[in-house]
């Protein structure tokens, strides 16, 4: 923290006015960014000298700031979140890069993800897969002592790994294919671990898949660049447990 | 009910399901190509009636031959209905896109090139020896065709040696990747073996490429003689 | 206009049968009618979204909103601790009623009885709902739920996932609301932000909410308006809140005849990490859980800058174990923030900027090893990591208090509805259960308590009694116009100051005076000078704010600018409630009102009570009314930690 330095840096960002606007990449130059300072500190930093010169400040999505709200996004040279492993763009910090690097911010792009305004998207296909299936239809007040379900401490932890997900889709942003299948995955992974989850168990990873298919997101490859961008470590055995899911379901006689 | 079926049939999983059930099949046909294929080493006789022997019932000939081809259009019709799929999944691209380093291989982001090579391969492979010159050579008593000639005819042009050698390492790097990756689709991992599987396939495609290169080149050896 | 009355509405009887009567004698609806009303939920956080959940599935029509992207981002996802709730699974002497007693010791004797009991009885509850869908709660390795302790209490009741447990309860909440939003049963309004209350005949009938993708003004109308929408902790800039947490939601109502009850009670969160930078945007908390196994020390010498490899044991001053030897590290928040103030006014504080203090985890690793440290807060430690560039588990974490959470805010009865008829409040909007002081994982229990098992009982109780089945105003009321026009006045008059100074700078210089005379520690003087301060920034900014950008479409300086502004009157707000109450309570210390040995002092002949404020106008004085606390089942103590 004492080795606080100053950097200068060459920003190239995409600005663009709305959804039905076309977009820019646009060269801006900053002075005096501390090393100390996370990136969206920077872009706030940035921001503050627009709006004193009376121009639009750069629109990008961040609320908690502290790396799990998954608000945040950013393709910061051609990476999501940028070069740190396992690091959302909030927690990202300047200490990173060398004073005069040129860094290119760009929203996350897919098809099912329009751009409302410079560096913000409309991740709101992500609420739609969840709503297909991503939870357990029991009501309040139905509940058994939560000490009735007994689950092995590795299941539990196995469970809780995939649940970690923030839903920011850097996932979808770094597969070359826009494919969202780690996100989903992550989510179906989480219930089919837990006895909570069997009895739907089927029916939810059919939704599921089926609405991700129907918003527009790309097929795996399964390149896992999906894994090595994730803010969280989601690992991509979720995929392939999704995908032993998805065949035991459609298979499944039913009685 | 039909309407069910076509739409797992289009799911992401089943097509990619599709393509690694379609892909570990002839992973397992290169298996054994290459097994058979290593009798030319031992000489025109022992290669020769092996091949004989394999295209000696012609029903279970026409069959496999149906099947493998079955297999290959199904992988490749697949193959290019999700690339495009794929395309449109991500209609404006990015002005800088890096791989994190972390993920994605060589031989991962190369697939579908690797795949047009393969496929050209395919078809030039089959010109030039299933469908090639048709020598007959008697091997105790039995007429038969002589196909250790005919490789041995063609592998004499250095140009068709490196061509050779240079299609099948796109199928080692293809396979390398695509062996794992067929595990992966299937739904096959556990935190024991997933790694295992993952270092069998890089060993698999690279087996592929010795052992293939090396009987092209036996082959081009074998022209002195 | 000043008829307000502060009836509580605390149901009969024995305190542990209050709630069950209560329960019994609300009025119920019909299911097929309850399908006839329409609930607006500001807020998607745990009490937003749980009761969006609940609600939906007992039959009501839920119109749900928020300002994020998706109802999964609310700030109730940053929680790190635990919940606590009183299964007394580890055997330990934990029960209900030591819940409720932990809890009203723990808020400083200033939280109303009946309501906290309820808190308490409800907590088992959460457990059970939240298990059941799914929460990947810690467990031990027969399959059983885990515990852990937390700070004010000696019994292990916190339920954890990882270091994730606010997320976890909140995906737990966010997809049950999913599953109704399948349903129909709720309609989620993503990116759009309340900024105003509608009132017809004295009802909550509605909101008027900013579109911030468009920019565009919508009029929503319902049978009952439930405000979730947090708290206001971001009126000091710097915080713990997330970026987009605000106080605006709370203060429309407040202007609409809602008493804002004890603004001044905030937290100030003692392990976070210190400022390091002008430049920076916001505060980052580290879970009270590190001070399970951190030591918190500062040398004893002033200005001692050697490393802390350096300074050997007996040259430090562990200085909460040294003064509180039974709780030791694990005093209440309040406790532990002042005595960092303390220590870092005396100048032995650490670091480059000396406003910190040592949380050091040296001998814990050399007790558990590595790996179980590791194993419990991994994921904080890297983040510390990931701000600092220093590892922790090589050199102590430098911390220092931050302000974390609001004890104050909207005064609702025990039904959880404000002085305004059909606005409810819930979860930290409300004032109601942490009294002057909250006890680490009991937002979690209180959010999900509002949301998950009061609301239901008590909202269809209020739909009866007011006869709404019938009752129906739509959004062609011309109260809605009314509203709506003066939204659109406010907005367009923000962006035509085109002044000089940018809104941040409004809101930092703010921050900065509520730190300094609202902070940590309160006198009459600088009290009397922040209100005078705020009034002349607040008539500042109103001449001198400049807004870039249109109305339309996303102007983010806008959309800041709009809830500066309401900050503006909120910190004058606090700065009042503290100047009025002259005692120190948990989070409020008041430097006039101290022990011998510099300890809070409570003053309950005088200030055992509620203070609920009555918005007049802006430029008059708000009225004080006051809600008297009547301690029937507990006697009230000098709280001691020691």
């Amino acid at each position: 923290m004492s080795n606080e330095k100053l950097l200068s840096l060459n920003l190239k960002i995409w600005r663009q006015k709305g959804n039905k606007e076309k977009g820019e990449m646009v060269d801006y130059r900053l002075e005096g960014v501390s090393t100390d300072s996370s990136f969206l500190e920077m872009l706030d930093l940035l921001n503050e000298q627009l709006v004193e010169k009376g121009d639009d400040p750069v629109a990008f999505d961040h609320d908690c700031r502290e790396g799990i709200c998954g608000m945040c996004s950013l393709m910061i040279n051609g990476q999501a979140h940028g070069p740190e492993k396992e690091t959302t763009t909030c927690q990202l910090h300047m200490r990173k890069f060398e004073d005069g690097d040129t860094i290119v911010i760009e929203p996350w792009r897919a098809k099912a993800f329009p751009v409302l305004k410079d560096l913000m998207v409309d991740r709101g296909a992500l609420d739609d897969i969840m709503a297909a299936g991503g939870y357990v239809n029991v009501n309040t007040g139905n509940a058994p002592d939560a000490n009735e379900i007994l689950i092995g401490k590795e299941s539990a932890d196995l469970a809780m790994d995939a649940a970690a997900c923030i839903g920011c889709a850097a996932c979808v942003a770094s597969c070359k294919n826009a494919s969202a299948m780690l996100f989903t995955s992550a989510k179906i992974s989480q219930l089919a671990l837990l006895p909570q989850g069997q009895v739907e168990r089927e029916q939810r990873v059919i939704n599921m898949v089926e609405k991700m298919d129907e918003l527009g997101f790309g097929n795996c490859t399964n390149e896992a660049e999906c894994e090595a961008s994730c803010p969280k470590g989601i690992d991509i055995s979720n995929i392939a447990r999704m995908n032993r899911e998805y065949i035991k379901a459609i298979t499944k006689t039913r009685s | 009910m039909v309407t069910r079926l076509w739409l797992y049939l289009n799911s992401s999983i089943v097509k990619k399901q599709i393509m690694g059930f379609t892909g570990l099949f002839w992973c397992i046909f290169l298996t054994g190509h290459l097994a058979g294929n290593s009798l030319l080493f031992i000489g025109p006789e022992a290669f020769n009636t092996y091949a004989y022997k394999l295209t000696s019932n012609k029903a279970l000939f026409y069959t496999a031959e149906f099947v493998l081809l079955f297999f290959f259009i199904s992988h490749l019709a697949m193959a290019m209905k999700l690339t495009i799929e794929n395309k449109i999944a991500r209609p404006d691209g990015y002005y800088m896109k890096q791989a994190t380093g972390r993920g994605s291989t060589f031989a991962s982001s190369t697939m579908p090139y690797t795949g047009l090579i393969i496929l050209v391969f395919v078809i030039t492979h089959l010109l030039h020896f299933r469908f090639g010159p048709v020598y007959m050579i008697t091997h105790s008593g039995v007429e038969m065709r002589d196909v250790y000639r005919v490789l041995v005819e063609y592998f004499q042009s250095p140009l068709a040696v490196g061509w050779y050698i240079f299609c099948i390492a796109a199928v080692g790097v293809h396979t390398s990747h695509g062996l794992w990756s067929a595990f992966q689709s299937l739904g096959f991992s556990h935190p024991r073996y997933t790694p295992a599987v993952s270092c069998i396939s890089k060993i698999y495609g690279a087996i592929i490429f010795l052992g293939f290169s090396a009987l092209a080149i036996f082959c081009y050896l074998q022209g002195g003689n | 206009m000043s008829d307000v009355k502060l009836n509580s509405n605390v149901p009969e009887g024995k305190l542990q049968e209050k709630w069950d009567n209560h329960k019994f004698k609300s009025k119920l609806i019909n299911p097929a009618n309850k399908r006839k009303f329409n609930v607006i939920i500001v807020g998607t956080g745990l009490a937003g979204a749980s009761a969006a959940a609940t609600l939906a599935e007992l039959g009501y029509n839920v119109d749900s909103f928020c300002i994020q992207d998706s109802p999964r981002r609310a700030h109730s996802i940053a929680a790190q601790g635990g919940v606590n709730a009183a299964k007394n699974y580890p055997n330990d002497g934990d029960s209900v009623w030591r819940l409720f007693y932990d809890t009203v010791k723990g808020g400083d004797y200033r939280s109303r009885e009946a309501n906290v009991y309820r808190l308490a009885q409800v907590a088992n509850s959460i457990i059970d709902q939240c298990a059941a869908q799914g929460v990947p709660f810690a467990r031990e390795y027969g399959g059983t739920l885990s515990n852990r302790s937390f700070g004010g209490a000696q019994v292990s009741r916190t339920f954890y996932a990882r270091g994730q447990t606010g997320q976890q309860l909140l995906l737990g909440a966010y997809s049950a609301m999913m599953k109704e939003v399948h349903k129909g049963k709720v309609k989620v309004h993503t990116r759009q932000e309340m900024v105003d209350m509608v009132m017809v005949d004295g009802r909550a009938r509605g909101i008027i909410t900013r579109n911030i993708v468009t920019g565009e003004f919508e009029k929503h109308s319902a049978d009952a308006v439930l405000l979730c929408t947090g708290g206001y902790g971001n009126v000091y800039f710097l915080s713990t809140n997330a970026m987009t947490s605000n106080g605006s939601a709370a203060w429309k109502a407040y202007k609409k005849g809602a008493c804002f009850a004890n603004p001044c009670f905030t937290q100030i969160h003692p392990t976070c990490i210190p400022v390091h930078g002008d430049n920076q945007s916001k505060l980052t908390l580290m879970s009270e859980s590190l001070r399970n196994d951190g030591r918190v020390w500062v040398p004893k010498k002033e200005g001692d800058k050697r490393k802390p490899s350096e300074i050997p044991d007996e040259e430090r001053d562990y200085y909460l174990e040294r003064k509180y030897p039974s709780f030791g590290n694990l005093v209440p928040r309040d406790v532990a923030s002042r005595n960092a103030k303390e220590a870092v006014d005396d100048g032995r504080g650490v670091g480059a900027t000396g406003v910190a203090v040592y949380l050091d985890f040296r001998d814990a690793i050399k007790r558990d090893g590595e790996q179980a440290i590791r194993d419990r807060y991994d994921n904080l430690f890297q983040m510390y990591e990931r701000i600092t560039d220093e590892d922790p588990y090589q050199v102590p974490m430098r911390i220092y208090p931050a302000v974390h959470y609001t004890m104050g805010g909207l005064w609702v009865d025990y039904n959880l509805m404000t002085t305004t008829k059909g606005c409810f409040a819930l979860g930290e909007a409300n004032f109601s259960d942490h009294g002057a002081n909250r006890l680490g994982a009991s937002a979690l229990m209180q959010g999900l308590a509002d949301g998950y098992f009061v609301i239901p009982y008590t909202l269809g109780n209020y739909f009866s009694n007011e006869g709404l089945m019938t009752d129906k105003v739509g959004t062609d009321h011309p109260e809605f116009e009314k509203a709506l026009s003066s939204s659109k006045e406010r907005f367009n008059k923000l962006l035509n100051i085109n002044g000089s100074k940018s809104v941040d700078s409004f809101h930092r210089e703010l921050g900065n005076i509520m730190w300094e005379h609202v902070g940590m520690s309160r006198n009459e003087s600088g009290l009397n000078q922040a209100i005078d301060k705020i009034k002349a920034l607040r008539s500042e900014f109103w001449k001198d704010v400049k807004v870039t950008g249109t109305e339309d479409g996303i102007n983010v300086e806008l959309e800041k600018a709009n809830r500066v502004a309401d900050f503006l009157e909120l910190g004058e707000l606090m700065a009042r409630d503290a100047l009025k109450r002259k005692e120190s309570c948990g989070g409020h210390f008041r430097e006039e009102s101290q022990t011998d040995e510099n300890e809070a002092k409570r003053n309950d002949q005088d200030f055992c009570h509620v203070a609920a404020w009555e918005f007049t106008d802006v430029s008059s004085e708000p009225v004080r009314h006051v809600e008297e606390l009547n301690y029937e089942n507990v006697e009230l103590t000098q709280r001691s930690y020691k």
